[in-house]
């Protein structure tokens, strides 16, 4: 059960995605897909991770609702040409994608780690003073 | 792909994580799960219109590259990084890759 809600997690957010979110941007343009991240991610994060249908284990390294969408995004267009041609050309970008993306995430995690001594530091000060 | 596009999808590939990982924890601490709404609006939305709305993550094939890619993979990465287990988490990938193939696959019969 377990692993088939988070299965349903990861799937719905996926479909939701990869339809609605073109469909409102095609029709409204900027705004509507600005709004498509309000109205579809918004629900999803609250049944994925705050109501928390997928399940992240403690201790486990944390997976977004995000890799379901990924993968719901390329592997539609990949169903749809019925072919993996499409994938193939766009590897380039994927690569390019998870570097960066790799790298933004692991420059924030050292940021909160930074900040965090710094609050120690700070906190220890304070201490001093007040003794 | 020129390498003048390969680094605008590096760094708007860059940018998608990095707020997340910063901003979403701390605005549901700060204001509950409204802050989780704010965030779909102000971290996802907003980042969405600039590395699709305007473009900066390129496409080079026809088979859509999101910019959630980032966002699942960079998140992984800043979990193992701070310290959380990647074997643990290995069966709530196999989740993922099920959940997003299925997903794909239901798209493809109608769109």
């Amino acid at each position: 059960m377990k692993h088939f809600r988070t299965f349903l997690g990861y799937a719905i957010a996926g479909m939701f995605v990869m339809s609605v979110w073109g469909a409102l941007s095609d029709k409204y343009g900027l705004l509507g897909g600005w709004f498509a991240g309000l109205c579809i991610i918004a629900p999803m994060w609250f049944l994925n991770h705050y109501l928390g249908i997928i399940n992240n284990e403690n201790g486990a390294a944390f997976v977004d609702q995000a890799l379901g969408i990924a993968i719901a995004g390329t592997m539609r267009d990949v169903f749809l040409a019925g072919s993996i041609n499409p994938l193939v050309q766009s590897i380039p970008t994927l690569i390019i994608v998870i570097l960066g993306g790799m790298t933004g995430g692991i420059c924030a995690a050292a940021i909160q780690k930074d900040m965090a001594k710094e609050a120690v530091i700070t906190a220890n000060e304070s201490k001093e003073l007040n003794v | 792909m020129t390498l003048k596009l390969a680094i605008a999808t590096f760094v708007g590939a860059f940018i998608f994580p990095f707020l997340i990982r910063l901003l979403w924890g701390k605005m549901v601490e700060n204001w509950g799960a409204i802050g989780g709404w704010m965030a779909a609006g102000f971290i996802v939305g907003t980042t969405w219109l600039l590395n699709h709305g305007i473009g900066m993550i390129n496409q080079s094939g026809k088979a859509w590259i999101d910019m959630a890619w980032a966002a699942g993979t960079g998140l992984i990465a800043a979990s193992v990084y701070s310290g959380d287990k990647f074997k643990k988490a290995i069966p709530t990938i196999a989740c993922a890759v099920v959940g997003g193939v299925f997903a794909g696959f239901m798209l493809s019969l109608f769109l």
